[in-house]
């Protein structure tokens, strides 16, 4: 499975991380409309698959595909919004989602007292963790 | 469990966020006093040692005593040992954390090091208040490595009891 980028966006839409490991093509506008592109959309999407469910839905919008890529989105209670795209085949990309969330977000970036909540995260050691839990993914190490 | 650790940590980021800031207010300085950090860790320490030192005999000697904080006071209160710790024999240790809990979540290189002594005065208190309880009168001062690897340096003062 190959991961393509994350980002991390906090409840008011801000975007608080990126970072990409294979991204084989550039959206060709800054980082911040980009941003604010992909915030609009899952924002959108959102309501669109709430308005659109025939049934209660429990979890909500969870993740796309197209033929070339799959978006997965977690969306925490504080209304922090985890969203990861890797190729069309990955497994087990929610559990991934969740240790980012638990492991590296709550450990290095909530717990360091030096960081604001609130600002886009600048912590090395944060963006080592993250590396890391990325890396170390059973399924990540096979195919790159 | 879990929460217990958790709080420690905030209530302690958040002590020094209060220190701090009121001394930038009064001063306008930006590193500020942090004596009263200092002195809270002292208080703090000082009253723990009471409690942990219930169901033991009295130290045989200085370095005994040391050894204990090491072990015993460390592990209650960081949840780990002392990584290693030496000494001169004339009244100066030194202990040194590899992972010092206060700072292994801010960084693990020379980022935000001008953050660290705001995060280290508390627990030089502790150390001396834990020590002066003990009878032992001294002065800790730390140096912090590359983070989160932290020193505390402990220079007895001697002939000098506390009352």
């Amino acid at each position: 499975m190959t991961i393509h980028n994350l980002y991390i966006f906090d409840k008011f839409g801000c975007l608080l991380y990126y970072a990409e490991w294979n991204r084989l093509k550039s959206s060709g506008i800054t980082r911040e409309e980009e941003a604010k592109l992909m915030y609009g959309m899952l924002f959108s999407l959102k309501s669109f698959v709430s308005k659109i469910s025939p049934l209660d839905t429990k979890k909500g919008f969870v993740c796309y595909k197209t033929n070339k890529y799959a978006l997965h989105y977690l969306e925490t209670p504080t209304g922090l919004k985890f969203v990861l795209n890797t190729d069309v085949n990955a497994q087990n990309v929610r559990d991934l989602l969740h240790q980012i969330y638990s492991k590296v977000y709550v450990e290095y970036v909530v717990k360091n007292p030096v960081v604001n909540l609130r600002d886009p995260i600048k912590s090395e050691l944060f963006k080592v963790k993250l590396d890391g839990m990325i890396k170390q993914f059973p399924a990540v190490s096979k195919a790159s | 469990m879990f929460a217990d650790d958790v709080l420690y940590e905030f209530i302690h980021s958040e002590l020094v966020n209060y220190v701090t800031n009121k001394k930038n207010e009064d001063e306008n300085s930006k590193t500020g006093d942090l004596s009263p950090l200092e002195y809270a860790g002292f208080i703090t320490g000082f009253r723990i040692i009471e409690r942990l030192t219930k169901d033991w005999p009295r130290f045989q000697n200085e370095l005994e005593t040391v050894k204990f904080i090491c072990t015993d006071f460390w592990s209650s209160v960081y949840k780990k040992q002392i990584d290693n710790l030496r000494t001169n024999h004339q009244g100066v240790y030194v202990l040194q954390d590899n992972s010092f809990r206060f700072l292994n979540k801010i960084s693990g290189s020379k980022q935000y090091l001008e953050h660290a002594p705001k995060y280290v005065s508390f627990t030089c208190g502790l150390l001396r208040g834990a020590l002066a309880n003990l009878g032992i009168n001294c002065l800790v001062t730390a140096e912090i490595q590359p983070m989160p690897c932290c020193k505390f340096h402990i220079q007895v003062h001697k002939g000098k009891k506390i009352e």
